[in-house]
């Protein structure tokens, strides 16, 4: 070992010696200084643009403006790079001066991708990878980089849970790969595992990694793709400053016909007679909505030097809600320092802090029972004839039915407001150990600490019962990682090239909570911030638990020629999470690319720039288990004895010493093709992924105490094909580039403990009666619609169906009897009985869009550019359960205008069933909407002034903007939107509960306009 | 040689790391049922866990009793906007899938797992008999008598007596059969007659003595018919009362009062509910008060509503009326008479009215609410006794007791109702037994019991004189309720479910 270090240190020495006698020899060649300019093919200045000598190590780059000098002599040649642009050569005669414009380079082959524990060429590269830069998740104001990733990434699916400012979203790579553990991607921030994105402005660029190949290097959390966000840096130069402001002014997005006054005093009036007019004629989507609006400021600093580059940024975003009282705030400084310690170390830090700030109002309530309605719920189910306030300036209430609050009351009286503060480090150390070897090391850590106060006061129904209830809860969640691997090139006869990764990662992840609340204040006023004044103190809670993570990784990749591109990757993860006798487990890929292109049959077949061939298998683990979950478990039973509560257990959980991970296969088969000189790109991927050992909390026949176990059983599938089309339409001074990608994705359950379909309720809690709403079937997709197929409406003699529950009357729902006959064992024989039961269920549709889609159309002419982007979901249905309260005109609720078409004896041709008191709410395909949808997610149109302006102003670019988000939405759903997730955050129901509408916060539209400018 | 050094350091920080991580975990506030049992104080705690089961939304707090209270015939549904499960319930056309059922089933389970979790747990700690066994007893009461409701309402059913370890290997299991299930109950509750102590620590009435013990078997026999073993039982809780702490109140209405819930001689077996606080999982959460008050009004639920015919029928002299209903309230001091209530009939007055510590509409109330009061132990043994001997004077001494205890008008003295005399023929007694049940025990859960143990079903909904017509009930069918479709799938051996279902 020492010999070879020492022999490679001559190396070195020799290689110097050569350099500084080769740049001697050019100095002696009659130098001069030569200056000049460079500027890009759209006429901005540019600077950072390396220059070097070419056969030397001279070099330096352009200042802020552009400007270079450089000392070299006649017949040199200057070498001009800069990432994104073709590299220029000029070689120097007797002229001294020498302006220089460089084109944008087309190609994308040389692009630099990020990936796991390293970079590479997307030339090199063998796995299926997507890319979105900054200017994509800049396009418009977002309050999470996730969300600008909307339309802009084959395979990669956002959805918003709720419309809510700072509500949470929902991210999918190639499908929902668990149906109980979480289908979210890893986020890699900076190599910071499980890290937090920071603003979207601070943010070089998001690479989305697909498959097994690029993915098996994260283990037991890759399974569900990992996001790789990569902040951005400061480059060589002088200070440059940044400034993007935008203010965008915001509507809902649609509005539900509801009945006014009259229609529902007519319509509640034919089952209760004696309803009483209350006078009013209001409407609650008028009361609650409001313009909203978005103020988004960021200023950045950056610059460096060769030993040290910096980026500063400083951000503020602030969304007004569009319903009453809602809003969010965030404030972040993201600070990113690189340093070279010496020509082998160099050391960085990465920081993030951030304050975030929400109010809340209460949408998508699990239960909108008495006092339980949120601000959208009830703005639908309100009585329109009932007025704001009482007389006596009191808040109305529901005049029949459950005793719920009207929704300006809901929204403006509850407070419910989250302020979180998160702060984030990742320090590296990079050192050159001898040549072509490198070891990095990281250290990172992150705090998340939030608190959320919530106080009902007594103007509200739920507050007036128990004197105003205030809670207050906090939690801090803290994360340690610690990376550290070697790097390793080497190349063998300029042919054979092998690229070695190997290393070793820590994590620890420590989550505590804790929480009190009180009631029965003496006033309203002092909001969560007096609970010992609460004359009732609730019980408070706390907890905590740690989960830890080691694991060894490693990667080959072997090149041979460039033409044929293997890569080996692997990851050994314990857990602490997995049972006691599963603690490690391993996940290895290996992936084959092949130039084509480089064949020498396709010399001459020119209209073909690139063609490159991946085929990749591996295998991704989805830790699935949450800490403790493997262990049997007596929890605390709160038991009341003589008045007092006293200690007491019951048995809550049965232990599986044998839970395991989720392993995903995954295979993958793609192309990357250029042509007619690069203009036009396309990548396609077919891919297969099977998730086996699913971990299921195994429905178990309740009389054992336990409604279900934690078990590894189960498979689900997931395959699709991608396309991401890229093509420079026209060039020259009107530019045109389009984008355009879709996923198609199926999704399918094949296996199921036992084999039997299980069943799961996911309406709304104060829909008593709608049971088990949702089904998981073998060869059906997760979160299948379970319900009654609808026909119509029974007519005066028609045969009506018995069967306890079901209407037998003209004007009622009718179902189609589709099963019930039992065999002599009491077995369905799949055939009608003549009656309604619930054996007459079946699947009636489901979440999961059969494509989404994305195009973008940029154009700039001189200095005017426009985008348009439309994103689309089709073939996806919405089960909606706010339609199914208000239409089912049963209970004691307003309705759609749609009650206008009601059936009546004089009305009959008409498939809305008639109004009744009687009726149960049913889950049958009356609710079950196609949810497709194409939307318009924005068009703007920039002005930037040209150079002759900006010199005088002495700033290098400034860009006008007008944009408009959400404009137009095509879709046949009849709710507020067809972008809908209700009852669908977290683990599992965030799979299995798709295509839900229930009182979600709606979407909205927005106007914006908008300022960037650096100098 | 510089380099090497560093390598090792570097190598040295990645080995160190790797050291810390021994991957075991150490939950806190969770505790492993192998090493929970250490001493008896162990299994107390884990008896004591059953309670807080069985004090919980879906049973004691609402679902459960409202089902119960549905099914008979004095209470019916009020405000019919109510969700479909509980009109099917009241109205008896439900399904399998009924959801009520659905929760209530399987919490009953959650508290027989606790109890039989507890008696093994007291079983393995190997101590002498006078030292375990009255804990032992006390979860085996637990599981007798959860078992008891279940059997009643459901017939055959799966019986465990055992703490589940392997719920897998229980998805095959067949029901079993009523009889032996009250085998299961009639030991348990011997041996709970034999361990338990005559009272509890500080007199609850929420944790049983040999005296609760004894008057459920005095009940479980009067449900099969064995009226001497009834007679027996009920015979030893009235002979031993005072050695229990047993009596009636003197002011009936006392028996509702929160207030004083924890104080009532006459309680024998109650769910204590604690004002103003909720655990988790709907334990200590009592809807009871809401369910019955009027909606209008006072903010209540108005679903479980009497119909006229019940208050029409009694006599307005009886006290117990008055306790037992509310025909009128004052709204900010003004009479309003229940026409203006939104279901325009007299509601339910028994823990209503006085609901102690509790939010505005009665939720969360104060109330110890009680599945049995020495009342129903004479009741039993009259009823017994004039099953084996005819009408007797012994037998109406029992009934006149409780019958002068509602002479007590709030501290006056009235006249009504009189004393009853043995002197009539032995139906017409037994009918009047069942009829002084019927007003005594109006409302709380006994109603449905006693229409299904005497077969009454056909004369109380369909029969002329019904005080709460039902066209749908169906005899073959609605004595018992569906186990719920769920588990039929998951286990198809408890197929077929009950018939008609």
């Amino acid at each position: 070992m020492q010999k070879l270090l020492t022999s490679q240190k001559h190396g070195f020495l020799w290689v110097f010696m050569f350099m500084l006698l080769l740049s001697s020899g050019s100095l002696l060649a009659q130098n001069k200084l030569i200056t000049g300019k460079v500027t890009s093919d759209s006429g901005e200045t540019m600077p950072g643009v390396s220059i070097l000598v070419k056969g030397s190590t001279l070099g330096t780059t352009t200042d802020i403006d552009g400007n270079y000098s450089i000392s070299a002599g006649e017949g040199d040649v200057l070498v001009f790079s800069f990432i994104g642009m073709q590299t220029k050569e000029i070689a120097i005669n007797s002229s001294n001066m020498y302006d220089v414009t460089l084109e944008t380079d087309i190609s994308q082959l040389d692009e630099v991708l990020v990936v796991g524990y390293g970079t590479t060429k997307k030339s090199d590269l063998t796995g299926s990878v997507s890319s979105v830069k900054a200017a994509e998740l800049t396009a418009f104001p977002v309050a999470n980089a996730t969300q600008a990733l909307q339309g802009r990434a084959a395979g990669v699916s956002v959805q918003s849970n709720n419309g809510d400012p700072g509500g949470s979203l929902k991210v999918r790579i190639r499908g929902g790969n668990s149906i109980n553990a979480s289908s979210d991607p890893l986020y890699v921030v900076d190599g910071f595992i499980g890290g937090t994105l920071p603003a979207p402005e601070d943010i070089q660029s998001i690479e989305v990694l697909k498959d097994a190949s690029a993915t098996a290097i994260y283990g037991s959390r890759g399974a569900n793709g990992v996001i790789m966000v990569t902040t951005k840096r400061g480059k060589i130069g002088k200070a440059k400053v940044d400034f993007n402001t935008s203010y965008s002014s915001q509507e809902v997005i649609n509005r539900i016909d509801m009945l006014n006054a009259n229609q529902f005093l007519d319509y509640t009036r034919e089952v209760i007679p004696n309803y009483v007019d209350n006078g009013a004629d209001t409407d609650w989507q008028d009361q609650i909505f409001r313009a909203g609006g978005i103020q988004n400021y960021q200023v950045s600093v950056s610059g460096g030097s060769d030993v040290v580059n910096y980026y500063v940024s400083g951000s503020f975003f602030d969304q007004k809600g569009i319903i009453l009282n809602s809003g969010f705030e965030r404030y972040a400084i993201t600070s990113n320092l690189n340093f070279k310690a010496s020509d082998k170390i160099s050391v960085g830090v990465n920081l993030l802090a951030r304050r975030t700030g929400r109010d809340g109002v209460v949408t998508q309530e699990g239960s909108g029972g008495a006092g339980g309605a949120g601000v959208v719920g009830s703005a639908l189910r309100f009585m329109p004839d009932l007025p704001v306030r009482n007389e006596d300036g009191t808040f109305t209430l529901a005049s029949i039915g459950d005793p719920i609050d009207n929704p300006f009351a809901v929204a403006t009286e509850r407070q419910q407001e989250t302020i979180g503060d998160l702060f984030q480090s990742n320090f590296y150390l990079n050192y050159d150990i001898v040549k072509n070897l490198s070891f990095k090391t990281t250290l990172g850590f992150r705090t998340d600490n939030n608190r959320t106060g919530t106080f009902v006061p007594t103007t509200l129904y739920a507050g007036a019962n128990v004197g105003g209830d205030a809670t207050i809860g906090a939690s801090k969640n803290t994360d340690l990682i610690s990376e550290n691997y070697f790097t390793y090139n080497l190349d063998l006869n300029t042919k054979h090239k092998f690229n070695f990764v190997a290393g070793y990662s820590f994590q620890k992840s420590n989550d505590t909570d804790w929480s009190s609340g009180a009631q029965s204040f003496i006033t309203n006023s002092v909001s969560f911030w007096n609970l010992q004044g609460g004359a009732v103190q609730k019980i408070p809670s706390s907890g905590f638990s740690e989960t830890q993570i080691q694991s060894v990784f490693g990667r080959i990749n072997y090149s041979f020629n460039d033409k044929y591109l293997f890569t080996v990757n692997a990851r050994y993860d314990g857990s602490s999470n997995f049972s006691k006798n599963n603690k490690y487990a391993f996940f290895p890929s290996g992936a084959f690319a092949w130039n084509m292109k480089d064949e020498g049959f396709m010399k001459d077949v020119n209209f073909v720039s690139d063609f490159k061939w991946r085929v990749s298998y591996g295998l991704t683990g989805n830790q699935a288990i949450g800490p403790y979950q493997t262990l049997a478990r007596f929890s605390n039973s709160y038991t009341i004895i003589d008045g007092v509560a006293v200690n007491a257990v019951r048995p809550t959980t049965v232990a599986n010493d044998d839970l395991t991970w989720e392993t995903t296969r995954q295979f993958d088969f793609g192309a990357d093709m250029s042509f007619l000189n690069n203009r036009l790109n396309l990548t396609a991927d077919y891919y297969r992924s099977v998730t086996s050992d699913l971990l299921f909390s195994v429905p178990l026949p309740t009389y054992t105490g336990y409604s279900s176990q934690l078990q590894n059983l189960g498979k689900v599938e997931n395959k699709g094909i991608e396309f991401t089309l890229n093509t420079v339409n026209t060039t020259g001074a009107l530019k045109w580039n389009t984008s355009f990608n879709i996923s198609i994705n199926r999704n399918k359950v094949l296996e199921l403990p036992d084999g039997n379909d299980i069943l799961y309720g996911s309406g709304p809690g104060h829909l008593i009666g709608l049971g088990q709403t949702q089904i998981l079937r073998v060869g059906e997709p997760v979160g299948s619609f379970f319900g009654w197929v609808y026909d119509g409406v029974y007519q005066q003699g028609d045969d009506f169906l018995p069967g306890g529950g079901f209407e037998q009357v003209a004007g009622g729902e009718k179902f189609r009897d589709i099963d019930g006959e039992k065999d002599a064992n009491g077995a369905l024989t799949g055939n009608p009985n003549g009656a309604l039961n619930a054996d007459d269920r079946t699947v009636i549709g489901n979440g999961q869009a059969k494509f989404i889609w994305g195009l973008n159309n940029d154009f700039s002419f001189k200095g005017f550019d426009l985008n348009i982007f439309f994103q689309g979901s089709q073939g996806n249905q919405i089960l909606s359960y706010s339609l199914l309260e208000i239409e089912t005109l049963s209970g004691s609720n307003n309705s759609t205008t749609r009650a206008l078409d009601r059936w009546t004896p004089t009305n009959t041709d008409t498939d809305v069933p008639k109004r009744t008191l009687q009726r149960s709410q049913r889950v049958s395909s009356h609710w079950v909407f196609d949810g497709s949808y194409v939307r318009l997610k924005n068009i703007s149109l920039g002005y930037s002034l040209p150079s002759s302006i900006l010199e005088k102003l002495s700033i290098s670019k400034a860009r006008f903007y007008v944009s408009a988000q959400n404009i137009l939405t095509f879709t046949e759903y009849k709710g507020f939107d067809p972008e809908v997730n209700y009852n669908s955050g977290g683990g599992a129901a965030s799979n299995r509960n798709l295509g839900l509408d229930y009182a979600s916060y709606p979407n909205a539209k927005s106007y914006t306009i908008g300022l960037n400018v650096s100098f | 040689m510089k380099n090497l050094h560093k390598i090792i350091i570097s190598l040295g920080l990645v080995i160190g790391l790797g050291a810390c991580a021994d991957l075991e975990e150490k939950p806190i506030g969770v505790f492993a049922p192998e090493t929970f049992f250490q001493t008896p104080k162990d299994v107390e705690t884990a008896v004591l866990g059953a309670y807080g089961v069985i004090a919980s939304e879906n049973l004691f707090g609402r679902q459960f009793i409202c089902a119960l209270q549905f099914r008979g015939d004095m209470i019916t549904i009020g405000n019919r906007a109510t969700s479909a499960e509980r009109i099917q319930m009241n109205d008896f056309n439900m399904d399998s899938d009924n959801g009520m059922i659905r929760r209530f089933w399987p919490q009953w389970f959650q508290a027989i797992n606790a109890a039989n979790s507890a008696e093994a747990g007291g079983i393995s700690l190997d101590l002498p008999d006078n030292e375990i066994n009255y804990l032992i007893a006390e979860a085996r009461f637990v599981r007798a008598f959860s078992y008891f409701h279940l059997v009643r309402v459901f017939g055959d059913l799966p019986y465990i007596n055992f703490p589940v370890t392997d719920p897998t290997s229980l998805k095959t299991i067949s029901k079993t059969s009523e009889a032996e299930i009250y085998q299961g109950i009639i030991a348990d509750l011997e041996f709970a007659k034999q361990w338990l102590p005559n009272k509890q620590k500080n007199d609850v009435r929420t944790r049983p003595s040999a005296g609760t013990a004894a008057s459920y078997l005095a009940s479980v026999y009067l449900t099969l018919g064995d009226y001497q073993k009834a007679y027996t039982e009920a015979k030893f809780v009235i002979d031993n009362k005072d050695l229990f702490g047993y009596a009636l109140e003197a002011n009936f209405e006392n028996n509702f009062n929160a207030n004083i819930a924890d104080n009532l001689k006459e309680t024998i077996f109650a769910f204590d509910f604690l004002g103003q606080i909720s655990g988790s999982n709907g334990q200590n959460d009592d809807s009871l008060v809401p369910m019955l008050a009027v909606l209008n009004l006072t903010g209540g639920y108005g679903v479980s509503v009497p119909t006229q015919a019940v208050y029409d029928t009694w006599d307005a002299r009886d006290y117990r009326k008055k306790v037992s209903f509310v025909d009128t309230l004052v709204v900010n001091g003004v009479k309003r008479p229940y026409k203006d209530f939104s279901t325009p009939r007299p509601h339910v007055g028994k823990w209503v009215k006085l609901p102690g510590n509790a939010n505005a509409i009665g939720r969360y109330s104060d109330h110890n609410i009680a599945d049995f009061r020495y009342a129903e132990v004479l009741m039993i043994a009259a009823e017994a006794s004039a099953e084996i001997n005819g009408p007797n004077a012994e037998a109406a001494g029992y009934l006149n007791q409780i019958r002068a205890r509602a002479r007590n008008w709030a501290g006056t003295q009235v006249d009504f109702p009189a004393d009853v005399m043995p002197s009539m023929s032995k139906p017409e007694f037994i009918d009047l037994i069942i009829e002084d049940r019927r007003l005594e025990f109006a409302f709380e859960w006994k109603r449905w019991y006693d229409i299904k143990r005497r077969n009454l079903g056909e004369k109380v909904f369909l029969g002329p004189n019904s005080l709460e017509p039902q066209p749908t009930f169906d005899p073959s069918r609605d004595y018992l309720m569906p186990i719920p479709d769920s588990e039929l799938r998951i286990n198809p051996n408890l197929a077929p479910n009950n018939p008609g279902y």
